[in-house]
């Protein structure tokens, strides 16, 4: 028998003390959506279930107490931190959920500039931890457009890529160790080393798991030496992005490590670029960073290739820097862009894929002329890729549409999710990754078993393994 | 019925929030527009927020027109380079007929920026050009504007000029309820064109984005094209009067901020009552 909203907070008021259980009416309500439903939020109306309590555990014994007291009493946990996603990963599905807050454990645990590495624990903002490090001169090379409000659990959790992943890698390539805690209240620590091959490498089980697993406590991540003065930005306009996507492979398969390498189609530059370049324009950028020696390197070397391409016409640099230096989205970027919904009820969402670079433009086209013939109300329908890789790429779908003879809280179902489905159908057909870098959450979840196919065995495996009876993030990764 | 044909000014100005200090550092220091311009060149173009709120405004005047079966012309018009180009686009998509005035040689390298006089003729003869029974303006162009446009052209064209105005709404005898603010508060008034409106702080601050098939429907539709010859407007002559914007430097909004110090919710609450709010409460 489940146990009773009143019982529920009894209950974490156990475990972690009054004070750390948040049931405030209204904060509980806007805690029932994150930004896969945002329009719930922007314009106050509220249809998901609405979670019993927040938990603000302070250390990983009381999430192991608050996990194993849910476990045994069948109670729904959401792992959150910085409460950034936009996939639904931190939506309540289920009525009488609870949300397990990290952002109190939010301490620096340890910088370590001989062995370029730090700690922290799991409610640290990925800024703090920059300008912390910053003042050593190092960086974490970690740089989502959310940087300023995400946190490092939550950045794990979901297997997040940043702005200079193809230099610095994703945050897989950057987690050497961490704590976890799962749903038996069980603690979990995986040293940091430079590499092992001790068996499988089980980093892995907690990075993405998406708190469908377990819960981030503690990670320890890679530093690197920060010379922003050697920084160096190349920018082309171009007509075609087919040859946007080759002269990424170009770049990529000559082992350049550029820290950005991006092509946007006209309609995602005519968004950001549309002071330099033709409504009919691609633009594609570049950014070399390191040693002096090596960005030099890098960028001589990627002038090279483009060189080769008559067709793309170079840009002043400064356009490429000035544009970069503004990109990353802090709370007031947030609020502006929910007032201009708000006001408008013109939604700008994004999805992001994968492919290897035989598919990665078909990907593009078709699913673009899909949702722009299939889909009503579209204002703008483009992308760009962003992270690649020597065997492919990304493609990160960015769409506007008008929300036109329907509630707010009904955008998902008549916009967003059919796009999803378009752009998953086509990237499946490719044989293409769903996801590149927001998760799963419980958007893309539907399509798990499509995603995985005869490998979804081994994530089945896993979530019987650690969590037998379901109460961690019902409906994320694993479809309710 | 012949439609009332409402006619709206708009700028494209760099956008300034998203200088780098090294451009900022530049800016304060430009001697003269070319140099002002080199220095916002690499920045991004946006619509000046005041004439973001015309824009809107003069497109729910017109739904709310056509609810009482009353038809209009919309027409927007702006002074400037080719910068322009993405924005009239958009504009036209949403139901304006748009019309691009070229300042010319006079003004090149940003010479109209800051330049009210040399601007609000420009705009006058472009309005007066469209047939405009009604100008709408917002109320300041942009970071370091005068304000004094919407004046300047009013004075320009004859006609009575309505600052502050924060809605419109259809009247009787082809007239329009204006909502505006006062030296002492919101005000209302009928306005009777042909007549000059000022767009301010107006809760309605962005306009409406059209969709692709609306793009596509009007993509080869043409913007008119003027010179200042064309509208007789001799720009250099009202450069040489104007008066110059000698610097420009942004203003630090970084809000202060304290961590209120307690264990526990009560112990907060209690710190912040008497610390923060109890003086402030105290005071006459």
């Amino acid at each position: 028998m489940s146990l009773s909203r009143e019982a529920i907070v009894e209950g974490l008021h156990g475990i972690v003390g009054p004070d750390a259980v948040v049931t405030d009416e209204r904060v509980l309500i806007e805690s029932s959506v994150d930004n896969f439903r945002k329009l719930q939020n922007i314009f106050d109306v509220h249809v998901m279930p609405v979670p019993a309590a927040i938990a603000m555990p302070k250390n990983a014994l009381e999430v192991a107490g608050i996990l194993s007291w849910a476990n045994e009493n069948g109670v729904n946990v959401i792992p959150r931190t910085g409460g950034t996603a936009t996939e639904g990963g931190l939506e309540s599905r289920t009525p009488d959920s609870v949300i397990v807050d990290g952002s109190a454990m939010n301490e620096i645990v340890k910088v370590d500039p001989y062995n370029m590495q730090a700690t922290v624990q799991c409610g640290v903002p990925l800024q703090a931890l920059e300008d912390r490090v910053r003042e050593d001169g190092l960086t974490t090379g970690h740089s989502p457009q959310s940087k300023p409000v995400a946190h490092l659990g939550g950045l794990v959790a979901t297997r997040s890529i940043g702005q200079f992943s193809t230099l610095y890698g994703g945050i897989e390539d950057m987690v050497v160790g961490l704590e976890a805690v799962f749903p038996n209240g069980e603690i979990c620590r995986i040293k940091n080393v430079p590499r092992r091959a001790a068996g499988p490498d089980i980093r892995h089980v907690v990075i993405g798991n998406e708190g469908a697993l377990c819960f981030i406590t503690e990670v320890t991540v890679k530093l690197f030496p920060y010379f922003p003065e050697n920084n160096r930005f190349l920018g082309w306009t171009l007509k075609d992005m087919a040859l946007g996507f080759e002269v990424l492979r170009e770049v990529m398969v000559n082992g350049y490590k550029p820290s950005v390498a991006r092509v946007y189609d006209p309609g995602d530059a005519g968004i950001h670029f549309s002071h330099f370049a033709a409504p009919d324009d691609c633009v594609l950028l570049f950014m070399a960073e390191g040693a002096a020696g090596i960005a030099r390197a890098t960028a001589d070397g990627i002038q090279e290739i483009v060189d080769r391409h008559p067709e793309c016409t170079q840009v002043p640099s400064e356009y490429i820097e000035t544009w970069f230096n503004d990109l990353c989205w802090d709370a007031s970027k947030i609020t502006a862009e929910d007032e201009r919904i708000r006001q408008t009820r013109n939604v700008n969402r994004t999805t992001e894929i994968s492919a290897d670079w035989s598919s990665i433009n078909d990907i593009y086209q078709s699913a673009r002329q899909r949702i722009i013939d299939e889909i009503p109300d579209i204002t703008m329908m483009g992308g760009h890729s962003s992270h690649s890789y020597i065997n492919g790429t990304n493609m990160y779908f960015n769409y506007f549409f008008n929300v036109v003879g329907v509630g707010p809280e009904e955008e998902t179902e008549k916009y967003y999710l059919p796009i999803i489905g378009i752009i998953v159908e086509e990237t499946l057909r490719r044989g293409g990754s769903i996801v590149h870098h927001h998760g799963m959450g419980k958007a893309r979840a539907p399509w798990v078993k499509d995603e995985y196919g005869s490998s979804y065995y081994m994530l089945e495996t896993l979530k019987t393994a650690f969590d037998p009876r379901g109460i961690m993030n019902k409906g994320t990764i694993f479809p309710i | 019925m012949s439609p009332m044909r409402i006619v709206v000014g708009f700028k494209v100005t760099p956008d300034y929030e998203a200088l780098r200090p090294a451009d900022w550092a530049r800016l304060a220091a430009a001697g003269g527009p070319a140099e002002r311009a080199e220095a916002a060149r690499y920045v991004r173009r946006v619509l000046g927020v005041f004439d973001e709120a015309a824009l809107e405004l003069a497109l729910r005047l017109r739904d709310a027109r056509a609810d009482h079966g009353l038809p209009t012309s919309l027409a927007a018009c702006t002074v400037g380079g080719r910068e322009a180009v993405p924005f009239l686009a958009t504009l036209q998509a949403l139901g304006f007929a748009c019309a691009r005035v070229d300042p010319g040689d006079a003004a090149a390298d940003g010479g109209l920026d800051f330049a009210p006089t040399a601007t609000a003729a420009l705009v006058a003869a472009c309005a007066q050009r469209l047939g405009g029974d009604v100008l709408l303006l917002g109320e300041r162009g942009g970071p370091g504007g005068s304000g004094t446009v919407p004046f300047l052209a009013a004075e320009a064209l004859g006609r009575p000029c309505v600052t502050g105005v924060t809605s419109l709404e259809p009247a009787e005898y082809e007239r329009l309820r204006v909502t505006f603010t006062a030296d002492d508060g919101p005000a209302r008034a009928v306005a009777v064109p042909p007549c000059v409106l000022a767009v301010g702080n107006a809760v309605v601050s962005m306009v409406r984005v059209p969709t692709l098939k609306e793009r596509l429907t009007v993509r080869d539709h043409p913007v008119a094209e003027y010179t200042a010859a064309d509208l007789g407007v001799d720009v250099g002559a009202l450069l040489a009067g104007s008066p110059a914007l000698t610097s420009l430097e942004p203003i630090d909004r970084r809000r202060s901020g304290v961590v209120v110090p307690g264990g526990t919710p009560a112990e907060k609450a209690r710190a912040l009552y008497d610390g923060h709010l109890r003086p402030r409460l105290e005071q006459p």
